[in-house]
């Protein structure tokens, strides 16, 4: 019994000791997370919350709003040109996305290589990424410039016709398309580059060995291997795509008429602008849905997928 | 083990007691613009590089002028200005002096974010404004601010291309100003002899620049705003008049296609790069345009139509409400108007000046002061009526009215009818609001 007791009472000890130790692990997790936290929650979920809180306002950018409920979501739900930037906003996505990533996939595929000069290359494609979206969109005015671009001359003396890139709405969309792809195919680049360094070249040897060919090689071993890679670049560029603001305003300032306004560019008219802030961070928060939504479906459809093997 | 927990928590203690202290240091981003001192006053801006010269040089003279009194200067880009400025009023950190163009000053002065300097100046001060700028820094009677300069748009045309067309004569007086037809006849002409990527003229309407395209209904002797400045009053024929009019530049290739309200390409770089043979241009564009344009030109004055009309450029300079020495930002804003400061400072910058006593004066600007009478004309042009609906606290929304419904009746094809009705029912809800 008092074997059995003092088993016990080691045991309990032992418990004790456990739970405490537990606790000082929990207590020195949180610590390390604290000042994140913190940072997270002052810049980032406090403006969220407030922003929330202004959609269900009517403001003149100044003092406070008059609650006014749901009425800039129903207005939203009325407003043809939040339509028109929510299809475009949808449509970039659906372009960049793939593209910037296939793309990048293929690029980094060609620089893992044994390409001569890759390092220049490499820089080459990234050099872009460095410079920020204003400089890049103002790099794309002078080379879409309707008259006097860079590459609408090129186009006329190679005897083709000039592209109304400022003033035709789907060539306008292209330029954004294109100026944006030179600005986001590096960091693909760079991300597929990272992800098949680490892929182990016994896998390719294997596959050589199997009879497999260079597109085999690809699409049975490279693609998957790469699944990891794949999956945060498609979170980060749909959120990207999502949030594009910088290159739409300096290139065409979301004309002509509508035809490259994105839900961006549209909350920052009708905030800074029009001063219409409720409305503005009403079209903040169906953007934060949105992206939510889509970020939990890319998790819940991606678990499958993303594991190499 | 117990050593490993002990020195986790004191790291985890660290770098909570770190991010702490860093969020404290973080305070001094919200450190208030308004200066602390008895005399002292912040004051921001944005600026070409002469002009911030003449607003250092004016400070320099205030504080010499009033021992102990401090300006501190902030300088921003005008592409963050008014948002910054928002921020700082709805924070309560802002300067105590900011300047302003006159489309956002009534945004201001409606909603009780300036100093109503009427307590603080003398009665005297505003009649040594001209009309129409004293008019456009007023809200309900009351002085918010001190127009500082002006500038309007007046053209400038290319010789050898006016000459190549057989144009020999341009207006030299405001009153033999072209009229609306004969400056459709010159833009024809042009058109007939210019090759095909080349066009007539450019308008200067891009990015916030819309609010020039008033010039043209003010010209057709219209108005957007009725006298109570809530009613819309552009359905009219004036307000069919100027749409009609202008609207069809595009079709007929007298303006670039690429030169709507929403294009990222000025009509000052379409004129420089020899696009267009003629530009609406500020003055403060005649540095630039002696720099840049690879050809002789000259200027004549805007075309005019029932009346002659031009757009209320220029900026003014105002107080805050909260400031906490008013007595001393008055101070500062009537020094900076004073005959003397204000000559310099537009002569240094290429602006024109606002008081009655140097409209008549010559500017020699550094560049092209030859052209500056045009300007100073075609300033006059601006009525006082012009320059109260443009004040306005609604006026940044209707801008957005102007630019998204003028955009789709020059390049979407909109007619005259919806687009006054659209552009109506625009001002109706920005006033309401």
């Amino acid at each position: 019994m008092s074997a059995v007791a003092g088993a016990g009472t080691r045991s309990g000890r032992a418990s004790r000791t456990g739970r405490r130790r537990r606790h000082s692990e929990t207590l020195a997790g949180y610590s390390f997370l604290a000042p994140n936290l913190i940072i997270l929650g002052l810049f980032l979920f406090i403006p969220v919350g407030w922003a929330a809180g202004i959609s269900l306002q009517s403001t003149n950018g100044f003092g406070s709003g008059d609650f006014i409920g749901f009425e800039n979501f129903a207005r939203l739900a009325r407003d043809p040109i939040f339509w028109q930037s929510a299809f475009n906003t949808a449509l970039f996505t659906a372009l960049i996305v793939p593209l910037s990533m296939g793309l990048g996939l293929g690029l980094a595929v060609l620089m893992n290589s044994v390409l001569p000069a890759r390092g220049l290359f490499r820089t080459i494609i990234v050099l872009p990424m460095v410079i920020s979206g204003v400089a890049t969109a103002l790099v794309g005015v002078l080379i879409f410039d309707q008259n006097n671009g860079v590459l609408n001359k090129l186009l006329k003396a190679s005897g083709l016709g000039a592209i109304p890139w400022q003033s035709g709405g789907a060539a306008a969309f292209a330029s954004v398309v294109l100026v944006t792809l030179w600005w986001r195919v590096g960091f693909n680049m760079i991300i597929y580059l990272a992800g098949l360094q680490g892929v182990e070249p016994e896998l390719y040897e294997s596959a050589r060995i199997d009879g497999a060919s260079s597109w085999k090689q690809f699409r049975y071993v490279t693609v998957p291997m790469v699944g990891p890679s794949t999956f945060f670049l498609l979170v980060m560029n749909v959120i990207y795509s999502f949030q594009v603001f910088d290159i739409v305003y300096v290139l065409t300032n979301g004309g002509p008429g509508y035809s490259t306004s994105v839900l961006v560019t549209y909350a920052y008219q009708n905030g800074f602008v029009t001063r219409d802030q409720g409305y503005a961070a009403a079209i903040g928060i169906v953007l934060l849905i949105l992206t939510l939504a889509f970020t939990a479906l890319q998790w819940r459809f991606s678990r499958t997928r993303d594991q190499v093997g | 083990m117990t050593m490993d927990l002990n020195r986790r928590q004191l790291l985890g203690l660290a770098g909570t007691l770190g991010g702490v202290a860093a969020l404290s240091g973080c305070a001094g981003f919200s450190r208030p613009d308004t200066a602390t001192g008895a005399d002292e006053l912040t004051f921001t801006t944005w600026g070409s590089d002469s002009e911030l010269l003449g607003f250092e040089q004016a400070i320099a003279a205030f504080e010499e002028s009033n021992p102990g009194a401090k300006v501190t200067l902030n300088v921003v880009p005008f592409a963050q200005m008014f948002e910054n400025i928002d921020a700082q009023l709805q924070s309560g950190t802002a300067p105590d002096i900011f300047r302003v163009d006159y489309d956002n000053l009534g945004v201001y002065s409606g909603r009780g974010q300036l100093l109503d300097l009427g307590p603080y100046i003398d009665d005297a001060v505003g009649n040594q404004f001209t009309d129409q700028m004293w008019r456009a820094v007023q809200f309900d009677g009351a002085p918010y601010g001190v127009p500082h300069h002006t500038d309007t748009s007046t053209i400038l045309y290319n010789k050898d291309a006016f000459a190549a067309a057989g144009i020999t004569a341009v207006p030299d007086t405001l009153e033999s100003a072209w009229t609306w037809e004969e400056f459709d006849q010159v833009a024809t002409t042009l058109r007939g002899q210019l090759s095909d990527d080349r066009y007539p003229f450019a308008y200067n309407w891009q990015a916030s620049g819309v609010t020039r395209w008033l010039s043209w209904l003010f010209q057709a002797d219209g108005r957007f705003l009725a006298d109570d400045l809530m009613t819309p009053a552009i359905d009219s024929a004036a307000g069919r008049a100027a749409v009609d009019f202008t609207k069809g530049f595009f079709p007929r290739r007298l303006v670039p296609e690429n030169s709507s309200v929403k294009s990222s390409t000025f009509a000052s770089d379409i004129f420089f790069s020899e696009t267009s043979t003629m530009t609406f241009a500020g003055a403060f564009l005649l540095p630039d345009a002696a720099k840049l344009a690879p050809f002789e030109w000259g200027a004549t004055f805007s075309p005019r139509n029932k009346r002659g009309g031009g757009d209320l450029g220029g900026n003014a300079l105002v107080a805050t409400s909260e400031t906490t020495k008013p007595e001393l930002a008055a101070e500062f804003l009537t020094f900076m108007t004073r005959e003397e400061t204000m000559f310099n400072f537009c002569v240094g910058a290429s602006l024109l000046p606002t008081l009655k006593s140097l409209v008549g004066e010559d500017l020699p600007f550094a560049e092209r002061g030859d052209l500056a009478t045009y300007f100073v004309q075609q300033a006059s042009n601006v009525r006082p009526d012009d320059a109260a609906q443009i004040a306005s606290p609604a006026m940044a929304a209707i801008n957005t009215v102007l630019s998204d419904e003028l955009e789709q009746a020059f390049i979407g094809g909109q007619s005259t009818d919806d687009t006054i009705a659209n552009i109506t029912a625009g001002i109706t809800e920005a006033t309401s609001r």
